[in-house]
């Protein structure tokens, strides 16, 4: 079933494809997509592939990029690295695609990026692969600056948090993190981050997860006499954990995960020990440009644009292509060295959709910077090719309910990160 | 290191309570009784069900987070855990003992305790409860040792119950006979002890242990449906190790168990430190089979 809709669905493509040049310009360029229409990930897969379909048919709408005509090719990695690779090298060997988007796994990605794109000078833009490793691979010099993803990774967590400790002033703070891949980057990069403003890490302790007591993992983190701690846990085994830390007469000075945020944690723990405590969580990106992308999509597909990846593989998709105009040419490395160039800086601001994009293009010819504003908000691409997201702090009030402190738009993440990185 | 030993006493005295309870019926039943883990999870919980209606006439009693509502509470845990168990064993373990193979009662136990949690998931609820959400602040005894009222009171119950049921299995008459049947249940038989009886005090006895261990458990840490579950395999690993139906074994083996955890993790990194109490079984097993205080045959001691 899946096969044929597929087929169908490649035909259709091709049918648009051949029907569009008569209109438009006579040439094309192919952009690549690699993504899991099948396999674990096919549940969110199609919808995304339906996002960057989206961005392609607005910019053809548009006039083109470059001159030409875009042609969408989307091909299936069914959740394997080894199929991914493949579609890939068809992609950039075959159909000279100067761009691939995606893949959705680290797994699958990562393998694309090292075998595929760094060799062949292709730019890939991913929706949805969040794994720290690519942001090493970055600073090693493996990527060669070919990387860039629209998703955040728990590095902006880290940094933020970092200079949170640093306002209030602590000095030596324990790290007690849930020994999964997500606690050990963010301890990773909270540590990293709070070297370098200049405060001292005392110890970074690893739990493992539905313990009876974590008496001894509690004990180990107070060695050194830590003046804060900082907990990265999910809500049950951290209210077990919190107890314990405070009934020792741990620091009631606390910096909290984004996993924390929950009722039941604070009344596990109690609020009345929790009102130094503040916390971490991603917050909901607004504005009018994410507006501008959702009713677009509401418009062709006539529902909410509700799932994981849709957002960042739009803002994959635009960016990968209004680098393209401002290059000139369909060329990987050309692309690579604009792509800074149409998201940060003064110039006017474009917002997604069809008029935004001839707008841009009217300004890229004059000459006039643009920087575009996408379906996830501003998007500004570090040394690494990692975004920022937007984030609040949050705090526990005397009456046991969440509040939110402070908010951290992407511009002041962007700075701070900019800060740590000099 | 002070803090580690005082945690790993600590931890090790409420594991060897609930391993005292598992080890007699092990002894004397001849069997593993997994859903031994179960009965302290209930236990705990029932004394959570029964402080709603205790808690209203007292509070709590200086040092200690609790007060003689809790010891109500405990006491009605402890009759209600004893009948839960009385009642599995009616119904489950009697048929089944008497004509099938050893395996089967063991993997009924399986399905019991599995039923035993959800029941307790479907009355309570999955998310973590607390006798008290006042949080007890610890003590500074000496510099690198601090030390809560609570845990002071843990560890004082245990040697309590542990001298008493030393004195009960060595000087009262049903004492002896379940000595006696866990050494040989054909003799004890000829002997005209009605053997149903023992069996039933056993569970009694083991089931208010298990008890008693469930509320100091959530005293001490929180109160989940997974406590049980959590605990077990630390029972066993005390239980063998101190080898099996013998009292004093099963305390020693709580011990060094709860004392391997806790010190592990000065030396290992504290994501492995569930493993370290098994190398010591590991360890204490190949040298002696039948654990530390284990006699060549099985009997509660």
């Amino acid at each position: 079933m899946t096969k044929h809709l597929l087929l169908s669905g490649a035909f259709g493509l091709g049918l648009m494809a051949s029907a569009l040049p008569a209109a438009a310009q006579s040439c094309e360029i192919p952009v690549g997509s690699v993504l899991s229409i099948t396999g674990s990930m096919a549940a969110i897969g199609k919808a995304i592939g339906d996002a960057g379909q989206l961005a392609v048919d607005q910019f053809n709408e548009a006039g083109g990029v470059a001159g030409c005509n875009v042609k969408y090719i989307l091909r299936d990695d069914q959740g394997s690295p080894n199929v991914g690779v493949d579609a890939a090298k068809t992609l950039v060997e075959i159909e000279k695609a100067p761009v691939i988007l995606g893949a959705i796994q680290s797994g699958v990605t990562m393998p694309i990026l090292t075998s595929v794109s760094v060799p062949g000078k292709v730019v890939q833009i991913s929706c949805c692969s969040s794994a720290p490793t690519f942001t090493q691979l970055a600073r090693d010099g493996g990527t060669g600056g070919y990387w860039f993803r629209t998703l955040p990774t728990d590095r902006p967590q880290g940094v933020v948090m970092a200079n949170i400790a640093k306002t209030k002033g602590y000095k030596k703070i324990a790290v007690i993190h849930v020994n999964s891949d997500y606690g050990v980057s963010l301890a990773r990069s909270f540590k990293a981050a709070f070297e370098k403003v200049g405060g001292t890490v005392s110890s970074v302790t690893p739990y493992n997860q539905e313990q009876a007591s974590y008496r001894a993992e509690v004990n180990a983190a107070m060695q050194g006499d830590p003046d804060s701690l900082f907990l990265i846990a999910f809500p049950a085994d951290g209210a077990t954990a919190l107890r314990e830390w405070i009934s020792f007469g741990g620091s009631q000075n606390l910096l909290l995960s984004n996993s924390l945020r929950a009722d039941e944690f604070v009344k596990s723990v109690g609020a009345q020990y929790l009102t130094k405590a503040e916390g971490i969580d991603n917050a909901q990106t607004e504005g009018p440009s994410v507006d501008a992308f959702n009713k677009a999509w509401a418009a062709k597909f006539g529902s909410a644009p509700n799932g994981p990846g849709l957002h960042t593989m739009y803002d994959a998709a635009a960016v990968a292509l209004l680098a393209m105009e401002k290059a000139g040419k369909p060329d990987g490395t050309a692309i690579r060295d604009n792509i800074r160039a149409i998201t940060t800086g003064d110039g006017e601001v474009i917002f997604p959709g069809p008029d935004g994009f001839k707008k841009a293009k009217e300004l890229i010819k004059a000459g006039k910077p643009i920087r575009y504003e996408g379906a996830t908000g501003p998007i500004s691409f570090d040394q690494f090719g990692d975004v920022t997201g937007p984030y609040l702090i949050w705090g526990v009030g005397n009456d046991g309910k969440l509040t939110v402190v402070d908010k951290w738009d992407k511009t002041r993440v962007a700075d701070a990160i900019a800060e740590i990185d000099k | 290191m002070l803090q580690a030993l005082a945690d790993g006493i600590l931890t090790g005295s409420i594991i060897a309570l609930g391993a005292i309870g598992l080890t007699l019926t092990m002894g004397i039943l001849r069997f593993a009784n997994f859903a031994h883990a179960e009965l302290i999870t209930w236990g705990a919980y029932m004394a959570l069900g029964a402080l709603a209606i205790t808690g209203t006439f007292a509070g709590p009693t200086p040092p200690f987070s609790f007060g003689l509502p809790l010891v109500f509470a405990t006491l009605i845990a402890v009759v209600l855990t004893a009948a839960l168990a009385l009642l599995i064993d009616h119904l489950v373990f009697r048929p089944l003992r008497s004509h099938t193979s050893h395996m089967t009662v063991v993997f009924a136990s399986f399905g019991v305790s599995l039923l035993v949690r959800m029941v307790i998931l479907l009355i309570f609820g999955g998310s973590a409860a607390y006798y008290s959400n006042e949080l007890q602040i610890a003590i500074r005894v000496m510099p690198g040792l601090r030390v809560m009222p609570d845990h002071v009171f843990t560890l004082g119950l245990t040697l309590a119950i542990v001298v008493a049921l030393h004195l009960f299995l060595q000087k009262t008459r049903l004492g002896l006979s379940m000595r006696a049947l866990a050494e040989n249940p054909d003799l004890v038989r000829i002997n005209g002890i009605d053997t149903r009886v023992v069996v039933r005090w056993t569970w009694v006895i083991g089931a208010a242990l298990a008890a008693v261990s469930g509320v100091l458990y959530g005293l001490t840490v929180q109160l989940r449906p997974e406590i049980g579950f959590q605990l077990l395999l630390p029972l066993f690993a005390a239980a063998i190790l101190g080898g099996v139906g013998n009292v004093f074994g099963a305390v020693i083996g709580g011990l060094i168990v709860g004392l391997a955890e806790s010190l592990s993790v000065l030396f290992v990194p504290a994501g492995y430190k569930m493993a370290v109490p098994f190398f010591i079984l590991l360890a204490v097993l190949y040298v002696r089979p039948n654990g530390i205080f284990g006699a060549l045959r099985g009997g509660a001691k």
